[in-house]
């Protein structure tokens, strides 16, 4: 046996036994993070006083019809159609769009650009609730009162900041070789954006795109503002079923929130098998 | 879906609702997720739009909060309500003096007389009626009468502030909360305030501190008002943590029997068992009313009360059939069958007599021979010098910051105004 | 097989490389042709568009509102100069909130960027149950801030909730940490950071996912150790991306709002506010837009001060 291989059989034992540690230790964090998690579904099967006397102990009786009541209605179904529709109307645009301005500030020198870059970044700062008046007024203006793009295109324009920003990162970490090669063997600027930047940028794209997402999903005052009917109305307004002027049924509150974070759950396991196979296709680049 | 069959189901939706659109519809946009209430609304606007053809009275709802934040954008877009549910006060003044309130005193003059006078003030501002109506409420103590029989606690004895907090003292003394409030929200604990405010200082006391007279709400009046509080809450009457203990909580407390006394609207009624940690809350037999005590040397009347006015406030661009349906709204009859199945207190005249419920009976009473009606002080005042009174009275009551504090940042809000 | 003009493993700035005749600048960037300028022309422009009329100007307008006295109906009237900023500053919920920002900073930096970054070093390869692991650890985030609240208030509520454990096993008088003027503020602080470090880790897992395996075999064969192959090649790769998360951090601690209304409302006695939630609570709610957009001008000029020096002084290069 070589120096090495008994040097590399070592280490394959030291990694086991701090593999562990890490798993042992993970284990932990997630239960912790888990419990107030389980405790929003769980608490959905009490009833309203039983939850409030007892928010952290098991249901004493399981009201299964907190949550088949929301199932079987159509309103969930309706809101949750329509938060869908928001999202991936706020999220597709948002990248493209995102994706093609970071591009530009990525690779391109222009005469203002750092202070358009700059300008886009004000979107950072600023918190959306401030503005709201003078985004009605506006989406009021151009007729998009109740639709779905006065909501979507308030939205994209909010997420497009952060978006940018990690997107320029991401493209400006890519070799400059790739580019220069691709520059030489005459592919345009579309071209090399399209077929290597985009494949390339898997993790951070999917990243992105789930930010944009669980913002979209968990927004509330835009389309409070924005929508009237109520057949567009997305999940957060949806809730509003369960509260009153002096009392809330926090129990159903709680289990349709539950039964909400479902699809967001979903898309990110879809974006995470993506980003697995974006590891696998940068082994075999070059 | 493609774009044939897109264009199909809009065709058909536009047919469906072509004869719709002929009529003239009406929104009313409230706040009750009652049932009582809401089904009450929906068969007055059932009954309305048969009697009328042509017309489509719809009623909307939206959540509490989501409608007090969505109403300024929503006034100012064409998919303004017609009708809409109002508490009055410093709110509705803001969306008259912006223009968006239609002046209805000409065609409510012949309804107004059949309503209580003090209501239909309320929803006057200029001289001019801008709303009607509809239902009005009282603060009272709702007591647990086994827990003061328990304590040999006589509600009857308790008419003076000294007498009330003897009560207090003895209940304690038998191992029982005397009163539980639901700090966390802030507005329960106000109703203290805004009560001994009324006792010590009359029906004018309020009308003169907005006027800036005697110090304006540095007034001693309110500065008393603010000790008392804190004489009280020395006691420590309040169940444990009652500074983190929200409404619906608080309600739950009263409803499992763990407090003997509630400051609270009628709404309590309906809270308390659902609220309750058993579901069942308090039997009706066993919930007995307590007017607020009097304080000895105040200009306040033992039968002035504190509590709700709401109604329904006209928007300026609502259709002369929206006014029709208001006068249709506020007919004697639907009056009672609100009392009847206790849905809300009415303010039609005489409807008190329709109550079955003994507890509803005695606070339309109390409402009928009212000397002095006043709206709660945090709608009465409007937000900005509402949410202050809300804060300050939590304040004064766990002493952090004195009564004088308490006065002069009132002062300061209406100062900023 | 590595490509020419190939990353050092060395750490410091893996660009290095040999310049050629009409290379690019030293960031990398290019003198325009054509085809560059063909680019801008589709590129830019709708991002552009969608941001100036429904960030930009929205937000000159709510800063325009600053100057006025106003209750949202109708359209501003009563000019009052800078008098909202003058009673915002004097007012000690607010003077409290500033300083309650900067504890989320703080505990942001020192604890939750740490945290994330150590999760996502462990999780970010093929290791058993990654998958699951990035999930869970990501689902606070997921979670409704309505929701997060109330089930963290319940969750620390001094009758039922975690300290009753604490006191009831110690024989103490319940406490009731949201209502405690001196430690309502640090039950935020847990919740922020329980909330946020999935969000971060995600950002980093991106970053950790972009570094050439390659390298890191390389240095595996040489016989570094995992901590070395960590300090001196994972963490400076990563540093475009760590400098990315904490501006993130620092902005989202500025702007931070959402949970504040379900757990604390801002009380007890206005100690857990923070600049946004007291904008919400003293000028929205109280119907006085014009100083809620003081508020909102003034958490502006801090973030753009703080954005500004940050990407002179740190963020040069990236």
């Amino acid at each position: 046996m070589t120096e090495t291989s008994v040097r590399g059989r070592a280490s394959r034992e030291r990694n086991g036994l701090g593999a562990l540690i890490a798993f042992a230790a993970l284990t932990v964090l997630a239960t912790a993070v888990l419990v107030p998690l389980a405790f929003t579904a769980l608490n959905g099967f009490k009833e309203l006083g039983e939850l409030q006397a007892h928010p952290f102990a098991l249901p004493r009786s399981w009201v299964w019809r907190n949550y088949w009541d929301i199932l079987a209605g159509a309103r969930y179904w309706t809101v949750l159609g329509n938060s869908l529709l928001l999202a991936v109307l706020t999220v597709s645009l948002t990248v493209a769009l995102s994706a093609m301005a970071a591009f530009t500030f990525a690779h391109l020198r222009f005469f203002g650009d750092r202070f358009l870059f700059s300008y886009i970044m004000l979107g950072l700062l600023f918190p959306l609730a401030t503005a709201i008046i003078p985004i009605f007024i506006r989406v009021r203006d151009l007729g998009l009162l109740d639709s779905y793009w006065g909501v979507v295109l308030p939205q994209v324009a909010f997420s497009m900041a952060m978006s940018v920003l990690l997107l320029r990162t991401a493209f400006r970490q890519l070799p400059y070789e790739l580019l220069d090669a691709a520059m030489m063997d005459g592919c345009g600027y579309f071209r090399y954006f399209l077929f290597i930047t985009l494949p390339l940028s898997g993790p951070v794209l999917s990243t992105v795109a789930v930010i944009a997402f669980v913002d979209s999903w968990n927004g509330y005052l835009l389309p409070l503002i924005i929508f009237n009917s109520e057949s567009r109305y997305p999940w957060t307004l949806g809730l509003m079923a369960y509260q009153g002027q002096y009392s809330t049924s926090w129990q159903l509150v709680l289990a349709f929130i539950t039964l909400t974070i479902l699809p967001a759950v979903l898309m990110f396991l879809m974006a995470q098998r993506y980003i697995v196979a974006g590891l696998t296709a940068g082994a075999v680049r070059g | 879906m493609t774009i044939r069959a897109f264009v199909l189901s809009a065709a058909c939706l536009a047919a469906l609702i072509a004869p719709a659109l002929a009529d003239t519809t009406v929104t009313v946009l409230h706040v009750s997720e009652n049932p009582a209430q809401t089904a009450l609304w929906d068969k007055i606007a059932a009954d309305y739009n048969a009697a009328h053809k042509g017309v489509n009275v719809q009623m909307k709802y939206l959540e509490n909060e989501a409608f007090k934040a969505k109403l300024p954008t929503m006034l100012q877009s064409d998919s303004r309500p017609d009708l809409f549910y109002s508490w009055a006060g410093g709110v509705m003044q803001a969306q008259d003096k912006a223009g968006f309130l239609k002046d209805i005193s000409a065609d409510m003059a012949s309804v107004d007389p059949t309503l209580s006078p003090t209501a239909v003030e309320a929803f006057k501002v200029g001289g001019k009626q801008v709303g009607a109506p509809f239902e009005v409420g009282e603060v009272a103590f709702y007591y647990n009468k086994k827990l003061f029989e328990k304590a040999s606690v006589k509600a009857e004895d308790v008419k003076s502030w000294d007498d009330f907090l003897g009560a207090v003292k003895t209940l304690k003394a038998a191992g029982i909360t005397p009163l539980v409030v639901g700090a966390g929200d802030k507005w329960p604990m106000h109703f203290y305030y805004s009560y001994l405010v009324m006792r010590l200082g009359g029906e004018h006391a309020l009308a003169d501190a907005k006027a800036g007279k005697d110090g304006g709400f540095k007034s001693p009046v309110f500065v008393e008002a603010g000790k008392k509080l804190r004489e009280l809450a020395a006691l420590e009457p309040f169940q444990p943590g009652y500074l983190q203990t929200k409404h619906g909580e608080s309600a739950g407390v009263f409803g499992d029997g763990k407090a003997a006394m509630d400051l609270m609207g009628q709404w309590l009624l309906g809270m308390q068992a659902p609220n309750s940690a058993s579901g069942k809350g308090l039997a009706e037999e066993d919930i007995g009313i307590l007017s607020f005590p009097v304080v000895p040397g105040g200009k306040g009347k033992a039968t002035d009360t504190l509590g709700g006015i709401n109604g329904w406030l006209v928007s300026k661009s609502a259709p002369p059939e929206a006014v029709d349906f208001l006068k249709f709204f506020s007919q004697e009859k639907y009056a009672k069958e609100a009392a009847d199945k206790a849905a809300y207190i009415p303010v039609v005249k005489g409807a008190e007599a329709s109550f079955t419920n003994p507890l509803f009976k005695r606070l339309a009473g109390d409402l009928a021979a009212t000397t002095y009606h006043q709206n709660y002080f945090d709608q009465d005042l409007g937000p900005s010098l509402g949410r202050v009174i809300n804060d300050v009275s939590v304040a004064v009551a766990a002493g952090e910051m004195t009564p004088e504090a308490a006065a002069a940042a009132i002062q300061e809000a209406a100062d900023q105004q | 097989m590595t490509e020419p003009g190939a990353v050092s493993a060395v750490a410091g700035d893996h660009r290095v490389r040999s310049p050629a005749a009409g290379a690019p600048a030293a960031d990398g960037r290019r003198r325009m042709t054509l085809n560059g300028w063909a680019t801008v022309a589709v590129f830019l422009p709708p991002a552009l568009l969608v941001f100036t009329v429904f960030v930009f100007l929205p937000v000159v307008e709510a800063g325009w509102y600053g100057f006025f006295n106003w209750d949202g109906y109708g359209r501003p009237e009563k000019v009052i100069g800078l008098k909202n900023y003058e009673w915002l500053f004097s007012n000690p919920a607010f003077q409290r909130a500033l300083v309650n920002n900067g504890l989320i900073i703080a505990v942001s930096l020192l604890v939750q960027l740490p945290l994330a970054l150590g999760v996502a070093v462990l999780i970010a390869g093929r290791m058993r149950g990654a998958v699951v692991f990035r999930l869970i650890f990501f689902l606070p985030y997921v979670l409704a801030d309505v929701a997060a609240g109330l089930i963290w208030r319940f969750m620390l509520d001094g009758s039922y909730g975690i300290p009753s454990l604490f006191t009831d096993m110690l024989g103490l008088q319940p406490f009731y940490l949201l209502a405690s003027k001196d430690w309502a503020f640090s039950a935020v602080l847990i919740v922020t950071v329980w909330k946020y470090f999935g969000f971060h880790m995600m950002l980093y897992i991106a970053g950790l996912q972009g570094i050439d395996k390659e390298v890191l075999e390389a240095a595996k064969m040489d016989g570094a150790s995992p901590w070395q192959r960590f300090r001196h090649i994972t963490l400076p790769l990563l540093g475009p991306m760590i400098r990315l998360s904490i501006f993130f951090s620092v902005i989202g601690a500025l702007k931070f709002f959402d949970m504040i209304v379900p757990l604390t409302g801002g009380g007890p006695f206005n100690t857990t506010h923070t600049m946004v939630s007291f904008l919400y609570y003293f000028g929205l709610t109280r119907m006085r837009i014009g100083f809620g957009s003081a508020v909102g001008v003034v958490l502006f000029v801090i973030c753009v001060t703080f954005a500004f020096g940050y990407q002179r002084l740190v963020m040069r290069d990236d």
